[in-house]
């Protein structure tokens, strides 16, 4: 059975923030005016959060990519109205936007606030229309977005693999963030087949999911630096 | 009033002719605060006009503040709308005679505010055009489905509940022909007041006021779960339910004293809304002010002692923190003030109790506002509330919050001027049969007196 | 490009309004963008190409639907940068279409400055520069005619230099980020060229203010070393950082090591104390290799202080602990750690020569490596060769060229070594006489007004200047003063080369092609100077005897074709195999034609050669002596004509660093440093990258300082406050942000953003005009600025 999943390891991230702009210009996300951007409505589905402890010069940093942490037992599904938000076979975690009455529900029952919502119609620049990606539908109005795992590269994928009639290859389907990532931090792939990388990685003694003790059993892992 | 109208208002009965009398005469001030609160309300229609064509972004809502006044308003809403139905059903229930002058004032309360309340997550959604989405999508593990279900059922049971003991008002208005013939034969369904219809009357009454009580629980309860089941700090809960529930009695106790108050100068009904009201209501305040504390206390020691660091967060954001002044605000409102005004026999009159009512409506929205935002702001994910999250609602949510209150208010006042505010025929029964009847119950409780006594009597 | 906020609203309003049906839209709750594009699958194609949004040169690939460029993603077969890339290069894709790039050549109407234009045909244009050029060369005076670049390495900068040489005028100014280093590496070695480090095969990396992760000439190189690390702990890399503000590249290193502002050679030079002290320097190197390091006499029989007495008499640890503000043990563990290493090398920051003693800096940080013997071996500095790709030919210069190379070149460094800032010495020259010196000036990649330091100066040159154009495709600060833009077309549009930066060893001659198809109207500037020369006839025309770019590029080719090394970029596979070929002597072709090696060339991205042959003499020292040299001549020289009795190193110490000139006027310390999502020095941030341009900081769209918590509440000035920075020379407005990691007393100034309406922050106008006596380079750490709240 197959369980997309993430490994992202802390100690080779360098928080370069690659990942990030990559995912915003894959799934044509949205970016707003100074202004709203400065009221907390800016959109990322992928962040890399950081924080700093100490003063100088004893200062310390932490960087954390955040994608969707595509739980296997994801609250967001739980409460949504009209399950515009599901849970798919494979563990993806979707949102339905034609169907999303933008109560946000979702959004508050996510404990990792990874759900950005669309407060005003998402607009760009005529001429930066040309850099949208056909691939992946531009959101409308009053709808619930977030970090899908690049579903849609699963689907060009998959396609191509039956016309060929053979099975997926790791490297087929790859998200925007792994592929982007210049320190080959974040990996991915079927958590549940030996033959891709995260099996094992999930099991390293570094791994952990964040706040694993909720139960949501997230499907992205994090390695924890080396000291 | 035309003298038709007032001759044929003179030849009725005292109750009747005082009680009907709001809906054949209105003052100027009626008007002119009628049209006042109109403005309100168009005003708060004009902003939802500018929400619904650009979008939420008129509001002042952001990641992670992603609920606001309108649900706080709607918490509120429904809140007080437990005032009426549940309030009268207890009492009916309880056969506390001294329900019969308050019990319908309350039930339009209930009725009209729950509407209110309704609409309050609808103008929230940032679809609104998708609602039915709920019926065709239904997805029924999300509690907020079952806060669509049981808000609608109670509101058809609240507005049975208000409109089958009014029928015989509603008759007697139509034989009176003070008003609109045709309206009050329909409303009034036929009813004549045979003894049979009216023991008809009185058992379905019964009925209604056991089969309410649930309902009315389970919609405040419901509605407290919207919160607990996520696993947001402090929303997280079990003790929501019964909590938001008794919050609801409260805030609905303090909305009756307000309207019987008004009511009681504006229609000049004081006979009827008497002292004694007043007392027992200030009562009832009192209590509820005892447990809003105690829940409060329990719900807040029981976070801090656990000491789990994001619930910590949100703990010290109300108590100490950018909320630490609604905060302390809400406990004066909804416990200092309340208890030390109704713990004095002399503050439970009007003016004492309109006070507190008032306190009390003003904590308990502040309630709603301290559930909901410091949550909000405070992500359980300690790296996340690195970024300093704020909350100012834009003029958008204020007038709509304006409007809300000022439609309601307008409501109330219109059916004054349709609907006997006190109900005629129950004060009716009131004199004629229950003070014997009671006597007799009472006569019950004690202890029979010992027959030679009653020998000697002879 | 020109970020200019409101512009970029209104064009979103445009957008917006479309057909001014849009308000209905809303109320359709439709995305207008849905119904208009209509997401039909597309004809999808993907290229290889180069990122030039940087120096750093990474592997690109295009991904075009239907003629349109929706993603840039890495190119997995470059060497350095492995398939990755840093949010820069990603956000290319709205640096093509920007709203406010310019599409057309346009001729300015109004005034200088005013900012009217009409739009011309690119052939006007042309005819317009042609008479122009033709007037200066026919009256004589060719000198007179002026081009100033900015970052344009490989064949544009070829291509201009040989173009001016055969027109007859000295006067090219490229930028070609001078930053002391080549100069630092020419004294010692006598090679004069930026060092490569192998950070791939560093157990150690020791970086003297150098922010590998963040701007350095190559991020992506320092990113794939750090990240591509084998998994094991043992292997791992460390990295330690030394720098005076707590960069991203200090918070994800290992270790962070806070010093003093400009004491950076100090600490060097402590390190060596204990290096020399504990003998575990490698003596075997020094003892075959180097001169300079023991007590020597001149042959007046003058006795001279060696490296060794130097260090050991003046670098102390204690009193370089005192001077740098490190801990002892740390100081003494890093020596260690460095001596242990068999792999470490110490990486010279660009900053370190922006010093008050940057060159001597410079030579004590780089000593380090020369102590330890990482020279031309695996993990330390290695001297790549650039690829050999055919030279342009050479061709006779006529009467007009020859006159006009007589003349000396405006910009001219008086200080001794390097070439200082050519930009500045430029305007500075542009301004003297009675008439002036430039009657046209041509910018390429180069927006003076504002990036130069001496934007006033500029300001005034320009102003004498009869005629002036740019080649910028968006209208920048110094091309809304320019008299006609001709846009040149964007990186994803044209045909150019791309070798990577010094700072990577290994020779990469990357390929740019046109991933999409340039407006119409819009001209490659490569193709113009063609054309130009073309027109122009005469020796300007022999001398470039190409039909356009690619012709070029291909007759350049023709030198990899030859050399018999190296290959087409291929994967981790073909790489290795090839090297372990090379190592053993083999080569095989690839192609036998040169038509089919072209393709592969352009299909894969580019040609490398990973060979490094260590064993070659000339790879260390390429000095008279034959060695490489701990006290260079020259510098002896140098110092010595300074008049101010300065030893090397030694000076260093006695050289303190700069205080402020009134600590009540003037009391923080600036700090400027390069925001890694900043693409180029004046070119406002692309959306994606603006919406949150720092990751340390949470901010939005708007510039910004970072101020020390404790020193801001001294100052009273609350998170998040719009202040104007001020300093003695200049001021700006930015937010201000308290940030635990910015040392007490200092402000850390990012630089190259803009405002949303378009206005400068731009820390780096406010540097007080020091400069190394040695190097004329700008010091940027000595000014003094304060806060005040608007
Ligand atoms: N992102 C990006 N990268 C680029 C460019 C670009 O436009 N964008 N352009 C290229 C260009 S033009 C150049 S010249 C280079 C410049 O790149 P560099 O000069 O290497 O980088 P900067 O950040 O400008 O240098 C300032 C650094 O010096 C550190 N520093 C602060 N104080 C001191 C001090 O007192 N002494 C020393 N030694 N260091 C100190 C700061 O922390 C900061 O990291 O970058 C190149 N790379
Ligand atoms: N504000 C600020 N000033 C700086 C620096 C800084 O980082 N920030 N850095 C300093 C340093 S180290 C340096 S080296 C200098 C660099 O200063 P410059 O050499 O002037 O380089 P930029 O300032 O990046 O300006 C390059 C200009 O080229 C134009 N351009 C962009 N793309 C293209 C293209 O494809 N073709 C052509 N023909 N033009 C294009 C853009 O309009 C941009 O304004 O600036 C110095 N001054
Ligand atoms: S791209 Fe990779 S290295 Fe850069 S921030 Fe994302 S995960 Fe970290
Ligand atoms: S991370 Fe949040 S949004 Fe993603 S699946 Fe889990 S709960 Fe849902
Ligand atoms: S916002 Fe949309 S997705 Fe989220 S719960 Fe509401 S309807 Fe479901
Ligand atoms: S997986 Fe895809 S959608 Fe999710 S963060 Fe990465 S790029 Fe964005
Ligand atoms: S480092 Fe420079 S060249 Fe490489 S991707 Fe980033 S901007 Fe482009
Ligand atoms: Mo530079």
């Amino acid at each position: 059975m197959t369980r997309w999943g993430m490994v992202i390891d802390l100690d080779r991230c360098t928080g370069c923030g690659a990942c990030e702009v990559a995912c915003k210009s894959e799934n044509n996300v949205a970016t707003v005016t100074p202004d709203q951007a400065d009221m907390g409505r800016a959109f990322s589905w992928m962040r890399v959060m950081t924080q700093v402890t100490g003063d100088f010069p004893n200062t310390t940093m932490r960087f954390m990519p955040r994608p969707c942490m595509h739980c296997d037992n994801p609250p967001c599904v739980q409460v949504c109205p009209v399950s515009a938000t599901y849970i798919n076979p494979e563990g993806i975690v979707g949102q339905i936007y034609p169907r999303c009455i933008g109560c946000r529900y979702c959004a508050n029952a996510c404990p990792y606030t990874v759900k950005y919502f669309n407060w005003l119609v998402p607009q760009w620049p005529a001429s930066e229309r040309a850099h949208l990606n056909p691939d992946v539908s531009v959101r409308p109005k009053g709808v619930i977005e977030k970090c899908t795992f690049c579903h849609h590269r699963l689907q060009k994928a998959r396609e191509q693999a039956r016309i060929e009639n053979r099975e997926l290859r790791e490297s087929e389907y790859q998200p925007a963030c792994a592929e982007v990532c210049p320190t080959e931090a974040i990996v991915f792939g079927d958590l549940e087949n030996p033959r891709h990388r995260v099996q094992q990685l999930k099991s390293d003694p570094r791994a952990m999911r964040v706040m694993e003790n909720l139960g949501t059993e997230p499907k992205v892992y994090y390695l924890v630096p080396r000291a | 009033m035309r003298e038709a109208t007032a001759a044929k208002l003179a030849q009725l009965p005292p109750d009747e002719q005082r009680l009907l009398r709001p809906l054949v005469h209105t003052t100027s001030r009626f008007y002119i605060t009628a049209g006042l609160l109109g403005a309100v309300v168009l005003w708060g229609l004009f902003a939802y006009s500018l929400q619904y064509r650009f979008g939420l972004g008129r509001t002042g809502l952001n990641r992670p503040e992603y609920w606001g006044i309108y649900i706080i308003d709607f918490v509120f809403f429904i809140g007080i709308s437990h005032a009426g139905t549940l309030i009268s059903a207890i009492l009916r229930v309880s056969k506390a005679e001294w329900r019969r002058a308050i019990t319908r004032s309350a039930e339009f309360i209930t009725v009209l505010v729950l509407g209110f309340g309704a609409i309050n997550p609808i103008v929230d959604l940032g679809r609104p055009d998708r609602l039915l989405n709920v019926v065709f999508h239904a997805h029924l593990r999300s509690p907020l489905l079952w806060d669509v279900l049981s808000i609608s059922v109670y509101l058809t049971a609240s507005t049975i509940y208000l409109y089958i003991p009014m029928i015989p008002d509603l008759a007697i208005i139509r034989d009176s022909g003070i008003k609109a013939p045709w309206l009050y034969r329909f409303l009034a369904a036929g009813y004549r007041d045979t003894p049979e219809q009216r023991a008809r009357l009185e058992r379905i009454i019964g009925v209604l006021a056991i089969a309410v009580i649930p309902v009315a629980v389970s919609v405040h309860t419901i509605i407290g779960w919207i919160f607990a089941m996520t696993l947001r700090p402090m929303w997280h809960s079990t003790i929501f339910g019964p909590y938001f529930v008794m919050g609801a009695i409260y805030s609905g106790i303090a909305a009756i004293l307000i309207a019987m108050v008004i009511l009681r100068r504006a229609y000049n009904l004081g006979n009827y809304f008497k002292p004694v009201h007043f007392d027992y209501m200030g009562r009832l305040l009192l209590l509820f002010s005892l447990l809003w504390f105690y829940f409060t206390f329990a719900e807040y020691l029981t976070a801090f002692y656990g000491k789990e660091p994001a619930e910590m967060r949100t703990f010290w954001a109300k108590i100490a923190g950018p909320f630490a002044v609604p905060f302390w605000t809400m406990v004066a409102c909804c416990f200092f003030i309340p208890l030390s005004l109704m713990a004095r026999r002399s503050m439970r009159t009007p003016k004492g109790t309109l006070i507190a009512g008032i306190a009390v409506v003003i904590g308990m929205w502040l309630e709603r506002f301290i559930i909901v935002v410091p949550t909000s702001v405070n992500p359980r994910w300690e790296m996340e509330s690195l970024g300093h999250y704020h909350y100012f609602p834009s003029w958008v949510e204020l007038s709509i919050l304006a409007g809300t209150f000022a439609g309601f208010v307008l409501l109330y006042m219109v059916a004054t001027k349709f609907f006997p505010i006190v109900s005629i025929w129950e004060i009716k029964e009131g004199r004629e049969v229950s003070v014997k009847e009671v006597a007799e119950r009472v006569g019950g409780y004690l202890p029979a007196l010992a027959p030679e006594h009653a020998e000697q009597r002879g | 490009m020109t970020q200019n906020r409101r512009q970029f609203l209104l064009a979103a309003g445009a957008t917006a309004m479309a057909a001014s049906a849009c308000q209905l839209k809303d109320y359709q709750w439709s995305s207008p963008q849905e119904q208009e594009l209509g997401w039909a699958p597309g004809i999808e194609e993907r290229k290889h190409s180069v990122c030039l949004v940087c120096p750093g040169r990474c592997g690109i690939q295009g991904r075009t639907v239907d003629g349109n460029l929706v993603a840039i993603i890495g190119n997995a077969l470059h060497p350095m940068s492995q398939g990755g890339l840093c949010p820069r290069g990603v956000g290319g894709v709205q640096a093509l279409y920007h709203p406010q790039r310019i599409s057309a050549p346009v001729l300015r109407v109004g005034a200088r400055g005013a900012g009217q234009w009409r739009a011309i045909s690119a052939q006007d244009a042309l005819a317009m520069l042609v008479d122009r050029l033709q007037g200066l060369r026919k009256a004589k005076r060719p000198e007179r005619l002026a081009v100033v670049a900015g970052y344009c390495a490989g064949t544009m900068n070829d291509l201009w230099r040989q173009f001016l040489t055969a027109y007859g005028s000295p006067n090219y100014v490229s930028d070609a980020y001078p930053d002391g280093l080549d100069t630092v590496m020419e004294l010692m070695h006598g090679i004069p060229r930026h060092p490569g480090y192998d950070l791939d095969n560093a157990r150690l990396v020791v970086s003297f203010g150098a922010p590998l992760f963040e701007a350095w000439w190559s991020p992506v190189q320092a990113y794939v070393a750090f990240g591509r690390a084998p998994a094991d702990a043992t292997a791992r890399h460390r990295f330690v950082q030394i720098d005076t503000r707590f960069s991203r590249t200090a918070a994800r290193a290992q270790e962070w090591v806070g010093v003093a502002p400009g004491t950076h050679g100090v600490l060097a030079l402590g390190l060596a104390y204990i290096l020399v002290k504990e003998q575990t320097y490698n003596a075997a190197f020094v003892a075959r290799h180097v001169t300079g390091f023991e007590d020597w006499t001149d042959r007046s029989g003058k006795p001279h202080d060696g490296y060794r007495s130097l260090v050991l008499r003046n670098f102390r640890t204690e009193e370089v602990s005192a001077l740098t503000g490190v801990p002892v043990e740390r100081i003494v563990a890093l020596a260690r750690a460095f001596a242990a290493e068999p792999g470490a090398v110490a990486v010279c920051g660009t900053d370190v020569l922006h010093g008050e003693d940057g060159l001597l800096s410079g030579l004590a940080v780089h000593s380090l490596n020369i102590l330890m013997g990482n020279i031309a071996r695996p993990g330390g500095v290695l001297f790549g060769d650039d690829a050999p790709v055919a030279p342009l030919p050479k061709t006779p210069l006529d009467g007009a060229a020859q006159a006009g190379q007589r003349h000396r070149p405006l910009a001219a460094s008086s200080a001794p070594f390097g070439v200082g800032d050519p930009a500045r010495q430029f305007a500075t020259a542009a301004v003297e006489g009675t008439a002036s010196p430039v009657e046209a000036l041509l910018l390429y990649y180069s927006n003076p007004l504002a990036s130069a330091q001496n934007p006033d100066e500029w300001l005034r040159a320009l102003e004498r200047i009869p005629f002036i154009a740019s080649f910028s495709p968006f209208l920048d600060e110094t091309a809304r003063y320019a008299d006609l833009v001709i846009p040149d077309v964007m990186p994803y549009e044209r045909w150019q080369d791309a070798p990577t930066p010094p700072s990577y060893p290994y020779p990469v001659w990357g390929v740019v092609q046109p991933l999409v198809k340039a407006p119409a109207k819009t001209m490659p500037t490569g193709e113009v100077v063609l054309s130009l020369a073309r027109s122009l006839g005469g020796s300007v025309a022999k001398s470039l005897p190409f039909d356009d770019i690619p012709t070029l590029l291909k007759a350049r080719a023709r030198g990899l074709f030859t050399t018999r090394r190296g290959m087409t970029l291929g994967d981790e596979f073909e790489r290795t195999h090839y090297r372990q070929m090379e190592e053993r002597g083999w080569w095989l072709p690839e192609e036998t034609d040169f038509e089919a090696f072209w393709k592969d060339l352009v299909d894969r991205g580019g040609w490398t050669d990973l060979l490094f042959e260590g064993t070659d003499p000339a790879r260390l020292a390429r000095t008279a002596s034959g060695r490489i040299e701990l006290m260079p001549d020259a510098l002896l020289r140098a110092l010595k004509d300074e008049g101010k009795g300065r030893e090397p190193y030694a000076a260093l110490r006695a050289g303190g660093v700069s205080q402020s000139p009134s600590t009540h006027d003037y009391p923080l310390r600036l700090i400027p440093y390069r925001a890694s999502t900043l693409a180029s020095g004046s070119l406002g941030l692309e959306a994606w990258l603006a919406e949150q341009p720092s990751l340390t900081i949470d901010v939005h769209w708007i510039p910004w300082v970072e101020v020390n918590p404790a020193t801001a509440s001294q100052l009273g000035l609350d998170d998040g406050t719009m202040v104007r920075v001020v300093s003695p020379r200049g001021r700006y407005q930015a937010r201000l942000r308290h940030f635990p990691g910015t040392a007490p007393g200092q402000v850390n100034a990012p630089y190259g953003l803009k405002h949303p309406d378009g206005s400068l922050a731009n820390p780096y106008r406010l540097l007080d005009g020091t400069t190394d006596p040695l190097t004329g380079l700008a010091v940027w750490h000595s000014t003094f600025v304060r806060l005040e709240p608007v």
